[in-house]
């Protein structure tokens, strides 16, 4: 397959990052019409005006949740075998972070003031903590992956120094685990409180939010990273996967969709109680209207019942390819919960007339920019993890001297 | 072995750190607690009589020149809100300038604050646009600048002439209880809500009379004396938002 000696060939590896290349361009003129033209390019309104940028930022957010549940399995609880697996989630958490921010970057109206989110502090603000977990938690997954870019072996040929500087950073491990559990956990579940404390949004206005963005983030995280790990581990030579690893992994993933089932039921149950205006509007909108493929399809039947069956049923998990479609349904059903709960709040706006205080319905469909935009944000992150499985041994569950000797021979001297 | 040590010692650092940081907190919600208290002698507050209102909408126009505003954004609507008799009724909707302001709530930078007169204010040096406050209002009044504003303003001059500079691209704005107006007349020994010059242009602009502004601390100021006459409400008053414009309501006997 990558054989180049001879002439020139065209390989799988190079069409993949070509097509990539090409969707990340597109984002890219996009993003220049963004910053150019301003958000009035996008189908955003003043009564929508979160919108599909939003998704994909809460979406790349939750698809990090790997990195510190890893982090906290191996260096906490002691779990040591799945280290490389902590390994990969935390490059995913790396990307999917810088994912966020670039989509920030695009949908804050004065891009050039981002800083004055670190510089003029309103602690009250849900969306201050959520900043502040951002930066900090950004912060400790570089910190956190430094070691993978200092094991690379082109790094350590090239500049050796510079490369044990950043594996020694592995020391600190533990440390960084026990800070990112806490930025993370408060990260994930604040920005459900970002919806949850609007008192002018009846369906988001419910303390739930942030219990079920901390569920489903556990859930998708390390589907995804199991994901990446398996497609890496069929598609190149460069990955080396252990089966049994991923395999107990799935396994838990399938019981944490059982207990975020369990939560959404209670979640969805109390809201129908009695009628309230706005909220009711906004339940009947994700169960009966415009939402409700997404919330019934989407959500619960392909994003998280069938999953949890296949991922629970032994028989069933060890298919692979069936696994791998059912991680991929709970990658897309952590999307689609982001998607509906974004969309609820705000495709239902209560009015504030006397006396009739009632539900009026607005409109939104994401605008080409956005569109392309997006797609050039999650192309951008798909060819970071591709890159980094083909060059920095990011998918490598092989433990002892396989490893050593393969990974640290160029340096041997410098990094033992 | 060596990462345990680094582990307990980087432990203690931390929770001192962390210990650190909650109490800055806390000391800077202090801060926020005072900045937010009443320590002003005015408590300024906005009437309308829907009874007057007549919907024409000179209100909007003249905030919309007083204020620079672009025609595609209102910071003071009028709406139809249903029938008396056979006469409509409108609700002309400023800024409410809650004194619990979900915005000020909000707002992650600061960029709305309430000043403690009680004008709900808006930082547009500060604003980086995120919008939370948007969704936070449950009064709509709150408009992003989509677009730059750059043509000519349609309502200048023949409903006055801009006193405020014009808002970016890329920021939220909003009815200020034109504190500017307020700020100028207090500082010329004038009193807003009598004295024409210290009044929010819409108050001014009235041709009915339906919009009375003042200081609810002054128990003479026309606000204080219309709440005293006659029965009032606030808009989404189950919010607990405590808004300080006030409705005075259209009733069938007062249609006439």
């Amino acid at each position: 397959m990558t054989a180049m000696r001879g002439r020139f060939r065209i390989t799988p590896f190079m069409v993949w990052v070509g097509l990539l290349s090409v969707i990340m361009a597109s984002g890219a003129v996009a993003g220049y019409i963004v910053f150019t033209q301003g958000l009035v390019v996008t189908n955003l309104t003043d009564l929508v005006p979160w919108g599909l940028w939003i998704t994909i930022d809460l979406s790349a957010i939750a698809m990090s949740a790997g990195a510190f549940l890893l982090c906290a399995a191996v260096y906490l609880l002691g779990l040591k075998r799945f280290q490389p697996v902590a390994k990969t989630a935390t490059f995913i958490g790396l990307i999917g972070y810088s994912m966020a921010v670039l989509t920030l970057l695009l949908d804050i109206g004065r891009p050039d003031r981002f800083w004055h989110a670190l510089v003029f502090w309103n602690p009250h603000s849900l969306l201050w903590e959520v900043t502040m977990c951002v930066t900090l938690y950004f912060t400790v997954l570089m910190l956190e992956s430094a070691p993978i870019f200092g094991r690379a072996a082109w790094l350590q040929q090239r500049w050796p120094r510079l490369a044990e500087r950043l594996d020694s950073i592995h020391h600190y491990a533990p440390f960084l685990a026990i800070i990112g559990l806490g930025l993370s956990m408060l990260h994930q579940s604040s920005l459900g409180a970002t919806y949850g404390v609007l008192k002018a949004r009846p369906i988001w206005y419910r303390p739930d939010l942030s219990v079920l963005f901390m569920a489903s983030a556990i859930a998708g995280g390390p589907s995804l990273t199991v994901l990446v790990s398996r497609l890496a581990g069929r598609l190149t030579r460069h990955a080396h996967v252990d089966e049994d690893l991923l395999d107990r992994l799935t396994y838990f993933i399938g019981w944490v969709l059982v207990g975020y089932l369990y939560f959404r039921f209670w979640d969805a149950l109390s809201m129908t109680y009695t009628y309230q205006p706005g909220r009711t509007e906004g339940l009947e909108l994700l169960t009966k209207g415009r939402l409700s493929f997404n919330f019934w399809a989407g959500e619960m039947l392909l994003g998280a019942a069938i999953p949890a069956v296949i991922l629970l049923v032994p028989r069933l998990r060890r298919h692979a390819l069936l696994q791998m479609l059912a991680l991929a349904l709970v990658v897309g059903g952590v999307v689609a919960y982001r998607w509906d709960v974004n969309m609820a709040g705000q495709l239902v706006v209560l009015t504030y007339l006397p006396h009739e205080i009632s539900a009026r319905y607005t409109q939104y469909v994401p605008s080409l920019v956005e569109f392309l935009s997006g797609a050039g944000i999650v192309a951008y992150g798909v060819l970071a993890v591709t890159l980094g499985v083909r060059y920095l041994n990011l998918v490598d569950h092989r433990q002892g001297e396989a490893v050593a000797e393969e990974v640290h021979l160029p340096a041997a001297a410098a990094a033992d | 072995m060596e990462t345990k040590s680094i582990k307990r010692r980087d432990f203690l650092k931390i929770t001192a750190a962390g210990t650190a940081v909650v109490g800055g907190l806390r000391l800077a919600r202090g801060t926020a607690a005072s900045e937010t208290g009443d320590a002003s002698p005015y408590k300024w507050a906005m009437v309308i009589d829907q009874a007057k209102c007549i919907g024409c909408g000179y209100c909007t126009l003249a905030c919309r020149a007083q204020n620079d505003v672009a025609p595609q954004i209102s910071w003071n609507r009028v709406m139809e809100a249903g029938k008396a008799g056979d006469k409509t009724i409108y609700l002309p909707r400023p800024c409410m300038h809650c004194e619990n302001a979900p915005c000020v709530e909000v707002c992650m930078v600061k960029a709305s604050y309430r000043r403690p007169d009680g004008i709900v204010m808006m930082d547009y040096d500060r604003c980086i646009g995120c919008r939370y406050c948007e969704v936070a209002c449950p009064y709509s009044a709150r408009a992003f600048n989509w677009e730059e504003f750059t043509e000519p303003n349609p309502a200048v001059p023949a409903w006055g002439t801009p006193q405020v500079d014009r808002r970016p691209r890329g920021v939220v704005e909003k009815c200020s209880f034109c504190y500017h107006r307020i700020d100028r007349g207090l500082a010329l020994g004038m009193k807003p809500g009598i004295d024409v010059e210290a009044t929010p242009a819409c108050v001014v602009a009235c041709p009915v009379g339906a919009r009375m502004f003042g200081d609810l601390n002054d128990p003479e100021s026309p606000v204080s004396k219309a709440l005293a006459a006659n029965p009032s409400y606030r808009l989404r008053e189950d919010l607990g938002t405590s808004p300080r414009v006030y409705y005075l309501p259209a009733r069938e006997e007062s249609s006439t």
